[in-house]
């Protein structure tokens, strides 16, 4: 249990914004956490989707329960919270 | 008895430059304040001013100038301008007086270091005048607002600004003190007058001055454009510099700096000056886009300025001709959005009008910044004010001290640029001001930007509450809509009748 802040990159939105979480966050809750302070703020919710956390960059998400401590992020490094459509 | 013209006499006579034997040359023009790049005093003898004044000259002139302006603000004291101006303007006024009047004062003192510490008599003489026109210029931003200030809280913020922690505040000192406090003369001549005031306050102080006119403010119009005559004659201490430093191959030194500072500039115009022309003039009264102001001045004039004196355009050019259309859309959103957080009112400027003459001048708008507005202002007209508001702070760049933005909505391209130096994560809103921080780190890795003192537990408690009281402000000057939302009300009947029909 430590508190770290990370830098939400949250899709659709204009601005970085810094969001306090915890080591022992999962990754869906890291996306819970940073869309707090973008959606419906100003993007809107997607219903159906579901939200996705990837180092700034990359190729793949982290996996979604994750948790926060084993990504290897540094304190206050970039991800991007991406939407993803449901997989039929 | 004859007077002599002055071209028959001013050369020689501010031809100050003699040897010195008690001391060294260097005891008299210290390296780091002078800033000579290594030249003699005789390479510096041949700068050549192309304003050539003297100071009976200088008096007259400034004399009449100053007439002019505080007998318009005489005039007008009775007119009741202030009190029946939109409110949009009134925060145009409150965010020029804030950020420009006691950086003014600042500028003088770098003046004063070119009068004293360069190695060219011309410069010396000609920042002797530029010193006296900063001082002129930050007693007058400070006389013309006081008499508002009675009337209104905010205005008082035209003098406390400079000494608060408030974010647009540690911005633009980092700014200016990077620019014009901490360099030596040289560089001030470089950077201050040539890339900032030859530049960009053009576009500050001519621009602003046309909307100013056409929204009937004559007494702001009238001062700013009496201060912008000065500016246009002291922007030219740098050029004549310029050209020493390339004749004598330093040319590459001279570019970086120019390239450091009119990227410094831009992005302390996208902040203060976009917003301003963009959103909070209102609609009837704005005489051209911000972009359309960038380019008339900035890209056309100040890239001819730049190749006539042999330099080259910045190699992020394209970048910043880019950026011009975005990023002050960005800078508005987060000033509006965190509005609490400056001691303006913000325009929301963003009804059905405004956003079509916004689509006009900015195709796409409507699919990018429009998306993130049609978000807020449903919140505002449902009156879920809560989440109209913020609830923690955006990232800000180590090198500009501004939120880190990009485009939202169906274009979106927001992106953090790091960089790890010395252990420390540091974080930039663009290619260019982390290449500004790569130029000389040490000069800047000290700092830190407000996030960085928040998670340092400079801001206490961590809240709202604890942040506006680290920034100075209190009650009555924090921001809030400048039209107490008044231009929501079109949207609530559109709704309404949507629902009817
Ligand atoms: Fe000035
Ligand atoms: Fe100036």
């Amino acid at each position: 249990m430590a508190l770290f802040p990370i830098t939400s990159n949250f899709e659709g939105d204009f601005v970085l914004q810094l969001v306090a979480v915890d080591t022992e966050n999962t990754m869906d809750e890291v996306a819970a956490a940073a869309a707090h302070h973008s959606v419906g703020r100003r993007v809107r919710a997607r219903p159906g989707q579901i939200l996705r956390v990837r180092r700034q960059g990359a190729a793949e998400f982290f996996p979604r329960t994750m948790k926060l401590g084993e990504a290897g992020l540094k304190p206050t490094e970039t991800v991007e919270i991406i939407w993803e459509a449901p997989k039929h | 008895m004859a007077v002599l013209n002055r071209m028959d006499w001013y050369d020689l006579a501010r031809t100050t430059n003699w040897s010195p034997t008690y001391v060294t040359e260097d005891e008299l023009f210290p390296p780091l304040m002078s800033g000579a790049f290594g030249l003699p005093q005789d390479a510096w003898e041949k700068y050549d001013e192309p304003y050539k004044q003297t100071y009976p000259e200088y008096v007259k002139v400034q004399r009449d100038k100053d007439a002019g302006a505080y007998s318009v603000k005489a005039a007008l004291e009775r007119s009741r301008i202030f009190e029946n101006a939109d409110p949009g303007w009134k925060s145009v006024m409150k965010a020029h007086y804030g950020a420009i009047a006691r950086g003014e004062y600042a500028a003088a003192s770098a003046e004063a270091r070119m009068m004293r510490f360069s190695k060219a008599p011309g410069m010396r003489n000609m920042s002797t005048l530029g010193c006296l026109d900063e001082i002129r210029h930050g007693q007058m931003q400070l006389y013309f607002p006081h008499e508002h200030v009675a009337k209104d809280r905010q205005m008082d913020w035209a003098f406390k600004a400079y000494d608060t922690n408030e974010w647009g505040m540690i911005a633009a000192r980092h700014f200016f003190d990077d620019i014009m406090m901490t360099r030596d003369a040289i560089s001030v001549s470089i950077m201050l007058t040539f890339s900032f005031e030859t530049g960009f306050t053009n576009m500050q102080f001519l621009g602003l001055a046309a909307d100013a006119a056409e929204a009937g403010d004559h007494t702001f119009a009238n001062l700013i454009s009496s201060i912008q005559t000065d500016e246009s004659r002291h922007a030219q201490i740098g050029g004549p510099a310029l050209k020493v430093l390339i004749e004598n191959g330093q040319k590459a030194e001279a570019q970086k700096r120019v390239d450091i500072a009119v990227w410094g500039a831009w992005k302390l115009f996208s902040v203060l000056t976009g917003p301003i022309m963009d959103y909070y003039t209102p609609l009837e009264h704005r005489k051209q886009s911000f972009k359309e102001f960038m380019e008339e001045w900035i890209v056309a004039q100040f890239e001819r300025a730049l190749t006539d004196m042999g330099l080259d355009l910045p190699w992020y050019w394209d970048i910043f001709l880019k950026d011009i259309a975005e990023t002050h859309h960005g800078m508005h959103m987060g000033s509006y959005f965190w509005r609490p957080t400056v001691w303006w009112n913000p325009a929301a400027g963003v009804s059905p009008d405004e956003r079509a003459w916004l689509e006009e001048k900015y195709p796409g708008w409507n699919d990018t910044w429009g998306q993130c507005w049609d978000v807020i202002i449903d919140n505002v007209v449902d009156g879920n004010m809560a989440m109209a508001y913020p609830e923690t702070l955006p990232y800000v760049c180590n090198m500009c001290q501004l939120p880190i933005l990009g485009t939202p909505g169906k274009q979106w391209n927001v992106k953090d640029y790091p960089l790890e130096y010395n252990g420390r994560l540091y974080h930039f809103g663009s290619e260019v001001d982390r290449w500004c921080f790569q130029q000389e780190p040490e000069r800047y890795a000290g700092h830190m930007s407000i996030v960085d003192r928040f998670l340092a537990g400079m801001i206490q408690p961590m809240d709202l509450g604890g942040a506006l009281a680290y920034m100075n402000l209190a009650p009555g000057e924090c921001g809030d809509d400048a039209h107490n939302y008044a231009w929501a009300e079109v949207y609530r009947a559109m709704r309404t009748a949507k629902k009817a029909g």
